[in-house]
């Protein structure tokens, strides 16, 4: 590889943004939607995605004792599925996010860089000096 | 691989919480943290796992609106994800509850992974009509 890639998810927002569409509108954009994917893995610059069932759960508290109904956020903010991409830079992402073809729908794209690492062992090496994992999770 | 194992995205929605905590605690959970996911690993549950930097964009609506940052505050910001494969929806709870940084208020949401777009089921529900759909 010539230049660094780095990674990038995008994260597809709103699960309910197709429900108003006619069969003939929700079928050109599913299948723009597929054709879109498939190009993006034939370029090299994404190695996978998935859609999201609707439903869901939310863990939290001390060992888990909580649990909500999920998903996370109402129906239009909430996740409805993702693509793992490499890329340039975050221009070259947005500009991936920006043919996405629910846009036009509603469908909000949410475009994060992935981390080397988490951010908790990030700021363990800048407090200490050094790496408290050695072998890499990130 | 195991066929009858389906896919499972758990997302791990937090703030900061670490930059809060001393660092001998903090060294604590990166290690609870690490061994965590590296048993997920070796027990063949675990595919893929990465953080996410809290910075990126938000691509909107009318074609070409872009804003900086994560889409919700910070608080409910995702931090990052695991894709998970479990033999049930249980399985994946149980992992969610036994991550360790959930002491700290990190919200675990566990979203089962779809086979189909589920666009795709509506158009087939819409086309075909209930008869049809009631036979798949």
């Amino acid at each position: 590889m010539s230049t660094e890639k780095s990674d990038y998810m995008l994260l597809f927002r709103g699960t309910n943004w197709d429900k108003e569409l006619s069969p003939e509108q929700l079928q050109q954009v599913v299948a723009n939607w597929y054709a879109w994917f498939e190009r993006l893995k034939q370029e090299g610059r994404c190695s996978g995605g998935h859609p999201l069932q609707g439903e869901g759960k939310l863990v939290s508290g001390k060992k888990g004792r909580t649990v909500a109904d999920g998903p996370f956020a109402e129906s239009k903010e909430a996740i409805g599925g993702y693509f793992y991409l490499h890329v340039e830079d975050e221009a070259e992402a947005v500009a991936i996010a920006q043919q996405c073809p629910g846009l036009d729908y509603g469908c909000v794209v949410e475009v994060r860089p992935v981390a080397d690492m988490c951010g908790a062992r990030s700021r363990g090496i800048e407090l200490t000096g050094r790496d408290a994992v050695v072998a890499g999770v990130s | 691989m195991n066929p009858t194992k389906t896919d499972y995205l758990l997302l791990f929605r937090s703030d900061n919480w670490y930059d809060e905590l001393p660092v001998e605690e903090l060294r604590g959970v990166i290690e609870q943290n690490k061994a965590w996911f590296e048993r997920l690993l070796a027990q063949g549950q675990a595919k893929a796992a990465q953080g996410l930097v809290r910075q990126g964009a938000t691509v909107s609506q009318k074609r070409g609106s872009v804003t900086d940052g994560p889409f919700v505050e910070s608080k409910e910001a995702i931090g990052g994800f695991l894709l998970l494969a479990a033999d049930s929806f249980e399985e994946a709870m149980d992992v969610a509850r036994s991550f360790p940084s959930l002491r700290y208020g990190t919200v675990v949401e566990v979203r089962p992974v779809a086979q189909e777009c589920p666009s795709w089921v509506r158009l087939r529900e819409l086309t075909e009509g209930p008869l049809a759909s009631a036979t798949v």
